[in-house]
């Protein structure tokens, strides 16, 4: 099964030309960070409330995706909420993006091609090889939303995610988006972290909102 | 985390009592689990005597209410104090389940 990490980078790829998806960096940062910290709480070494996330087991997953985050959490001998996690875990969002990427190479699903552009600039793309592990995480997706039955915790957490990094707007079309909206936002509630996450994001919008209209005048 | 189940009305309901948290999420999962592999239709979890809920004990909630709507049967919650109320309602799940004040009302709604 793949990591939740692992599943928004391949809904953020292209198909056709193995290039990611303009999302802003914040939101793929917060986002690989949530899915982390999910995941972590999926192997039950992690709970969060309300108020806090608390360290349930220390046992390493032996996941090198999940497990320095763990030793951070820890670490750390304060209790902390689930935001303070989303924002301290996105710190090392770029690293947690290429070992994801690097698994899924590794497992045949991705390949990697550098290409050059005027001789000198390097830029790197990500064809999908073996389109399967893309489409399940779609078909689920779509599934949830298509439906008003309870969703399973786990398409909780990929529909919470790809909408923090504002996926829906390319998976779906302007009247798909616009009929299951309020399904979307129902569903992308029903995780704490998840609720993080997205708050994180949202909170950064605004500021550069608040920045912008600043300096519009 | 304890829990008992009993009958009211053609209803299973399950009761389940102090912190469902990661140690006494499994419990709760498990029991609705049970619930939907006898092909029970009207199940009812009752929360009177929960005094906490965390993120895992909602997943399990969740994941066991899903696998009873699979099974073709529906879950209604019922007895929520204020504190857990309050989780229900910021993590929108008061929005995908029934709630009702106490026993009663719930058997009453799944008449």
């Amino acid at each position: 099964m793949l990591r939740f990490a692992e599943e928004v980078l391949l809904l953020i790829l292209n198909d056709e030309d193995g290039r990611f998806a303009r999302v802003p960096d914040w939101s793929l940062s917060y986002a690989l960070a949530g899915g982390v910290l999910m995941d972590l709480a999926f192997e039950n070494r992690i709970d969060t409330d309300l108020e806090k996330l608390v360290l349930v087991n220390a046992e390493p997953v032996g996941d090198n995706l999940l497990d320095p985050a763990l030793a951070d959490i820890v670490g750390m001998e304060d209790k902390r909420d689930a935001r303070f996690w989303v924002e301290r875990t996105a710190g090392w969002a770029g690293e947690i993006r290429e070992r994801a990427l690097k698994r899924l190479v590794e497992r045949g699903i991705l390949e990697v091609r550098d290409d050059r552009f005027l001789w000198v600039f390097r830029s790197r793309r990500y064809p999908v090889m073996d389109g399967k592990a893309e489409r399940e995480v779609k078909l689920r997706i779509m599934e949830v939303l298509l439906s008003d039955q309870l969703p399973n915790p786990r398409d909780v957490v990929i529909i919470c995610l790809a909408d923090a990094c504002g996926l829906f707007r390319r998976l779906l079309s302007k009247s798909e988006l616009q009929s299951a909206s309020e399904r979307i936002d129902r569903v992308r509630k029903l995780d704490l972290i998840g609720q993080a996450t997205t708050q994180a994001i949202r909170d950064i919008e605004l500021s550069l909102a608040v920045l912008q209209q600043q300096h519009s005048f | 985390m304890q829990i008992a189940t009993s009958r009211e009305d053609a209803a299973l309901v399950i009761a389940p009592s102090g912190r469902i948290d990661s140690a006494g999420a499994d419990g709760l999962r498990s029991a609705l689990e049970t619930a939907a592999s006898e092909a029970e239709k009207r199940v009812m979890v009752d929360f009177a005597t929960v005094e906490y809920i965390s993120s895992a004990g909602l997943r399990a909630l969740l994941s066991g209410a899903k696998a009873v709507q699979t099974r073709g049967g529906g879950v209604v919650l019922c007895g929520l104090h204020l504190n857990v109320r309050e989780v229900f309602d910021i993590s929108g799940f008061s929005t995908v389940f029934d709630t009702f004040d106490d026993r009663g009302a719930a058997a009453a709604a799944l008449r």
